[in-house]
This record gives structure tokens, sequence and C-alpha cells, in this order.
């Protein structure tokens, strides 16, 4: 039995499939590559997978993680991608295969590019927002309210942004990196929302996940 | 692929998953490849519609055509309408994300009544006028399918052509037809003129009905050629029938996420108030050489590993208990199990228990319909007391401890005392569970008894009957609760508001038409939704259009009125169904199709049941 982890990408129709439905979609497209992979032993038997990072509804990705447990040492690993993709939706593209090298819980931050423009173009142009992103970025404290198991608590964003850089072309573009993990893990849409608030206009955001770290700054793998 | 305007609006609406297509198994094609573009419109959520059984068969079976496109097209959610209304997108197919107007054929299933008005409103949002009369050309010619075709009177204005019984040939029929006349340049007329000569076809605007004072119908005309009665399509060889070898796999949850396997059509019992058990006639099976292969093929290129398998009547299927071992040769070691919906409580065998508990043990679900053995015998659900309780011990033994039980209020001949027999029925269940000595040790019985409101359909035995007043199944439901005595029934019923409105559309005529337009203009759709039914608007719809509900709901027809379907032809005799409701007030049972025949008057389509040793 091997653990091994395959890494994906979700882009398009995919950023729509939510962490539940994708646990789903993935374990439809096991059955159906009849890959041999570890089932749990209990009354309803099913195929165990097991995910890194949840991804919230709405983001897209490029750097997705899923592991399970082969039961024929033989597989070759390289093989298994295009078996996965030819049962996997367009919009989820299996890109690496290997035996897995960190642990989940060695995951301490993650990269996003966040493309923002206003949802109406009519309220404020693309460098105008440029401008306010910056002017935002530069506030000495960004107060947002985050809801935690224990309740509502008050956070500041501005500690928690380990990186960021801004850009604009056709949309504003943010590019940032935030503690994640399971112990401390602030979600993006929190600092897009209380931008949204400083702006006082209401903006799209298009945001994908381009990268995962772990404590000693290597990409998870 | 999704129109790309919407991407900004997505992430406001719940589950956005419904509405961006992309699914393993849609069929993409290049819309200059083909003559027909097909937009099989279901009218209720993403998560219904895709769990319909005809609507996988149709899809993949029009796109086998490389001359055809079949798309699919749902109901928005509110939320989601609000957005495209607010900005104008036009209500898309999920494949190519092209309005409905860029289509030659929009096709609806009718499943329920209640979910009309959404047709119109889809309409609408894709930019079609609904009117019938306001499509001039020989496109967007608007068709409709499925059980509630038996009687599409309450919507004749809106749609084009309905389609009688089985899809499978019919539809294909009526759509080479379109390739033929649009190639040549004819019209809408010509060519709704040219289909109601295909069998099966119903095109009502070729049919003038006229009304006595009372309401009642005194004439329906055909016109134009157009024959006096239109015979409903019935597919015999059920083995060489087309059955899809892959669906469309959803990437959000729907409501049923499992291959589905039919076995067979139609239903040898009877049951007066079913209309399926009727419409559907003779019973053709599938073979299990041939259940054996399509099942197999579909469990393997979906990746479920759950398949059920669907029929009116699961244990009725001659060969149930050879095709659950077949089946289970290869799905056992390939961890797939096996469901069988639609158990009768007298084809409960041990055989068959041990065939499917294998793998998933749920709940166990009957439908005796009736409480006392004498409702039984007139709605001949030929479902004895005894028979019930022994199947309650064997699925006790068997380790189960849910039982759900399915009852009817309002059945024609009903008293008191058998509304007060459904509460006793279900304590002799908790009783037989406590009276079994290898129970699952330290748990206790959980029993739901369900109750819902019986609506009288076209093509039963008990299509004349008036429904009881919603005062009256309101009062039944109370003396059921008040009846139940033990904690361990869980009582549910459902709503009578939804059931009278349901009675109404069933049988309904042509001057609900009006209803049904001022509804959609007054802004009602998702009626089957408790969020979005109100039977007040319903009210102030008909009043407003001088309709009184009751004339269709809770009227006795008399035996010789002309009913509003009468030019439709299910292959059961009006006779037929005459006869079995003077059974029923009698109290008296039917035997089943393998019994003895009863001349019901299916045997004209020359197969299936009808012609089966006895």
């Amino acid at each position: 039995m091997k653990n091994v982890r395959v890494f994906f990408s979700k882009t398009g129709a995919g950023k729509y499939i939510s962490h539940l439905d994708t646990n789903r979609v993935m374990l439809r497209a096991i059955g159906k590559s009849r890959l041999d992979i570890w089932h749990t032993e209990g009354f309803h038997q099913h195929a165990y997978i097991t995910f890194a990072l949840p991804l919230s509804l709405g983001f897209a990705s490029d750097c997705e993680s899923m592991d399970f447990r082969l039961l024929d040492d033989d597989v070759d690993l390289d093989e298994i991608p295009a078996k996965l993709n030819a049962c996997l939706p367009l919009s989820i593209r299996v890109y690496r295969c290997a035996e897995a090298k960190h642990k989940a819980a060695d995951i301490d931050s993650a990269a996003y590019d966040v493309r923002i423009e206003p949802m109406n173009a009519s309220d404020i142009s693309v460098k105008e927002l440029y401008d306010k992103l910056n002017g935002f970025l530069d506030l000495s404290e960004i107060i947002v309210e985050k809801k935690t198991k224990k309740g509502k608590k008050q956070v500041d964003l501005k500690g928690y942004i380990l990186d960021c850089s801004t850009d604009f072309s056709e949309t504003v573009l943010l590019k940032l990196r935030l503690p994640a993990g399971a112990t401390l893990n602030i979600n993006p849409s929190l600092l897009i929302g209380a931008f949204e608030e400083y702006c006082g206009i209401e903006l799209y955001a298009d945001v994908t996940r381009i990268g995962i770290y772990t404590k000693e700054g290597e990409s998870f793998e | 692929m999704y129109p790309k305007e919407i991407e900004k609006y997505l992430l406001k609406v719940q589950k956005p998953g419904r509405y961006v297509g992309g699914e393993l198994g849609e069929v993409i094609k290049d819309k200059q490849d083909v003559d027909v573009r097909f937009a099989f419109c279901f009218p209720d959520t993403y998560e219904i519609g895709m769990s319909h059984l005809g609507i996988k068969i149709l899809y993949s079976l029009f796109n086998e055509k490389p001359y055809i496109w079949c798309e699919r097209v749902f109901a928005p959610w509110i939320d989601m309408e609000e957005q495209m209304r607010a900005h104008d997108i036009p209500l898309y197919a999920l494949e190519s994300g092209d309005p409905l107007t860029d289509f030659d054929f929009i096709g609806f299933t009718l499943q329920y009544e209640l979910s009309y008005t959404n047709i119109l409103n889809m309409l609408s949002l894709g930019g079609i006028p609904v009117l019938s009369k306001d499509r001039h050309d020989l496109n967007h010619i608007v068709v409709a399918g499925g059980p509630c075709a038996c009687n599409p009177e309450p919507i004749t204005d809106f749609i084009d052509i309905f389609f009688l019984g089985d899809g499978e040939e019919v539809d294909l029929e009526v759509i080479e037809l379109y390739r033929d006349y649009k190639r040549a340049g004819k019209s809408k007329e010509e060519f709704l003129r040219a289909a109601a000569q295909i069998s099966g076809v119903y095109v009502p605007a070729l049919y003038d009905v006229t009304y006595h004072d009372d309401g009642t119908i005194a004439a329906i005309t055909p016109m134009d050629g157009a024959p006096a009665t239109i015979e409903k399509r019935a597919i015999m060889d059920m083995d060489s029938c087309y059955y899809p070898d892959n669906f469309v796999l959803p990437n959000i949850e729907i409501v049923h996420d499992r291959a589905v396997m039919e076995i067979f059509r139609g239903c040898i019992r009877g049951c007066r108030f079913c209309q399926a058990g009727f419409l559907y006639r003779p019973v053709r099976e599938k073979s299990v050489d041939c259940i054996d292969r399509e099942c197999h093929a579909l469990c393997r290129n979906t990746g479920y590993d759950e398949v059920s398998l669907s029929s009116l009547s699961s244990s009725d299927y001659s060969q149930v208990v050879p095709m659950l071992k077949r089946l289970n040769a290869w799905a056992k070691p390939e961890k797939v199990s096996l469901s069988l919906p639609s158990l009768r409580v007298d084809g409960f065998t041990d055989d068959i228990l041990d065939e499917i508990k294998s793998v998933r043990k749920s709940g166990l679900t009957f439908a005796p319909e009736a409480g006392s053995q004498r409702l039984r015998d007139a709605i001949n659900k030929n479902v004895f007391e005894d028979e019930l309780i022994n199947t309650c011990r064997v699925a006790f033994e068997g380790g189960y401890t849910t039982v759900k039980l399915y009852f009817m209020i309002g059945l024609p001949t009903e008293t008191m005392d058998d509304v007060a027999a459904i509460a006793e029925l279900g304590r002799k269940v908790v009783d037989t569970y406590y009276s079994v000595e290898n129970r699952p040790k330290g748990k206790s019985p959980r029993v739901t008894v369900s109750a819902s409101s019986f609506v009288p359909k076209p093509f039963t035995p008990f299509q004349w009957e008036p429904q009881d007043t919603m005062p009256m199944l309101r009062e039944k439901q109370q003396h059921i609760r008040q009846s139940i005595t033990t904690k361990k029934i869980t009582y549910n019923y459902h709503d009578s508001d939804t059931s009278f409105l349901e009675a109404v559309f069933a049988r309904g005529d042509r001057k609900l038409n009006k209803a049904m337009l001022l509804a959609h203009q007054r802004g009602m759709r998702f009626d089957s939704w408790g969020d979005c039914f109100s039977l007040q608007n319903w009210l102030d719809v008909f009043e407003a259009c001088g309709i009184d509900p009751a004339f269709y709901a809770n009227r006795r027809r008399s035996f010789d009125e002309i009913l509003p379907w009468d030019h439709l032809d299910y292959g059961v005799s009006k006779e037929f169904l005459k006869r079995e409701c003077e059974r029923a007030y009698a109290s008296q049972t039917s035997p089943n199709c393998r019994e003895a025949c009863m001349n019901c008057g299916a045997k004209k389509y020359g197969g299936g049941v009808c012609f089966e040793k006895r």
C-alpha cells in the first residue's frame, strides 16, 4: 500500500463545485477509473480520500491536492493523472501524482491572485480602483469581524498579510499570501470584503489560489 | 459553457453549480454541424431535473443522431431568476450557453401539474412568446411529453405539440419531419398539420372544444384532417429499446445521485388510485440478460457505486431473484450496491432481502395506502394486514429498525373509521417490533406514518370522483393525529392546499389556460415549493378569471359526461374504468394482470404481460 497525492487545478465551471461536491466528483472518478484504492472497513465501506486544504466555493486553483492509498504498489504513478482526467469534468485537471512529501499539518500559508473589478463598470475606472487599493493596503490597520467557532471576533488583517503586491491592466490584480491551514486560516474574502466597504461600491473579485506553502516556505508537495 | 457575463452574479446565488454545466458526459457539438437544436427543459431545479430518468434517456437518444444537438435547460431558482431579469440575461442551455431563441425545439417534460407555471416562466425568461399563437415561424416549436400529457388541456394555449406515451420513437419522427419541412421552407401550420398525422402526436390547435351552459364539454371536434382520437405510443420490445450506457454526471449533489436501471415499464396491479398503473399498460419487461449487460455498462461508465433498479413495482419483475443474483455476481466484488425502490409489502421476501441488504441497509418504506382492509379492497391495493406485519417481522429480524408507511386520505368510499385505522396499523407495526425475539438489541423502532391527500386523476377508475374538500382533508389529518397513541410513531401529512390545486389542473379543461396565463403574468412559479406556493394567490387568479376551482376538484362527474381527455387514448377503455369504479363501490378487488385479464384494452398493443403464459 502506497500513500499518494495527486495535484489538480480547478478552473472555469469547476469554481462552482463546493468542497463536499469535489469530494463526490473525485469518488466517482476513482470508481470510474477503476484505480484500486483503499476503502474504509466499517459498515458502509467507501473509498478513502482526503484533501489537504479546502477551497472556498467560487475560487479557482492551480494547486489543489488529494491523498489516497493505492493498494497495488506496482502502479506507475505517472499514468494516474491521465487515468483520472478521463473520468473528471474538464474544469478539474490532475497534472501530477507523487508520493506525499509533506503532511497536511505542515501547511502554513497560501498565495492567491485576486482580480478585482467594479460590479458596475460605470462606478469607477480601473486606475482609480487600483489607486484605492493601494491606499487601502497602506492603512495602519484593517479591522474586520471574523466568524469563528466561538463566535465573532475583531481581527486586524494588516498583520496577517504575509506578502502582497498590486498591478492593473483590464482589472486590478492583487497578489496575496495569507496564513492557511488548520490552526490559522485567513480567507482572502475577508480582505476583499473590507476593501469593498472601504470603496463604498460593489466589487467583483475573481480569486485563484496559486500556491500552498509549508512553514519552511517550501511549496506543499 | 455558461455565458461569460453571468460569472459576476453567480456568487450572489445559492448553488451556482446549477447554472454552469461543464459536467462529465455532457454532449458538446458544433452548431454548424447540426440541423436541429433541441432544448430539453425540465420545469424545476437542476437537482430535481437531473434526477429524472426520462431526460437521461431522451438526451442520449437525441444526441446519438448526428443531425440533432439536444441540450439541457432547468428552471433557475428565484434568486438566479432575479439576477437574470435584472441584468437582461436570457434563459440559456447549459451545454452551449445559447439562449432558448437559438433553438428549433423547446421541449418540456410534464411530470407534475404544479410545474406548469414554471413552463411559462421559463419560456418568458428565454425570450420566447408564451402563447402558441404568438409564435408564427417554423422555429421555437414548443413540445411536451410525460405523464401529465394525458390531460394537457389546461396548457393547450402554450404548447404546440404533445407527445403521448413512450417518447423514444415518436419524438424522433417529429424531429425528422421538422427537418424535412424546414428544408422545404414550409410554414409552422403546414408542419403542425403533418405532425398531427403521426401516431402519438397531439396538436391541440387542431381541435375545437365547445361547452354546455353548465361548463361541461359539449363536443371535441378535430379540424384539418387531424385524427378524432390520438393514441399513445408504446414501445413493445424493451430489449431492443434504446437505453443510455452513460449519464451526464452532475458536479453538484442532486436528489437521486446514482445509476438508474429501468427493469420494466407498466404495472400489473391496477391500484385504482394510481394513474401510472393505467397510463403505462401493458407491462413490458426487459430480460435479465439485457438488464445485466446495460446495468454493468452503466455502472462502469458512470463510476456510481449505487444502482437503483427502477420500475413501478420492483418485486413484480417476473425474474426478480435471478436478476438480483446475476447482478450481484459483479456488483458485490465491484462494491456496487443494488437498491429496489417501490417494493410491495407482499413482494418482500427473504431471498430479496438477502440480495439487497448485502451492501447497504437503510430504512424500509411500504405503501399500504389505506388503513383498513375494506378500503384497501376498494382501491384494489391487494395488500393484507398480515402480509404487512409478516414483512415487518422479516425486516426487524433482519436488523431493520426504521419503517416508513405511506397512506392516502380522501380516498373514495373512505369513512372516519378507515382514517383511524391508519393510526391503528402503525401501532400494530410497533407492536410487531417488540414481539420479535431477535430484534436489534437496545434500539427502539421508528415508524413513520405519512398521509397525503388523494388527487383523482384521468385514466383511472376514480377519474369521475370528487376530491375531498380542504376542510374535510384537514379534519382527517387531525383525526389520525388524535388516533396515534404511541411516541414511537412519527406522523407527517402533506399540505392539502397543493393537493387541491393539483386536483384542479389534473382534470382541468381548456378554460384553465386563461388562469394559467394570468398566474404567470402575476409572477407565480415554483408552485410545488412551499417557499413559493400560495393558494390565496391562485384563488385570486381563479376569481379574476371567473373560474370556480371546485368545479374541477370537488365535483362528481357522471359516467356519460364528455371528459376533457376523451379524445386521447392510453389503451385502457372507458368501459373498463367504469367497471373498475363500480367494483370499488362494492369494495371488490380485481385480480392483477398475471392472475387474470380484466380486458382493460391494452392487449391491442400486441405484447407484454397480455401475452405471457398464465
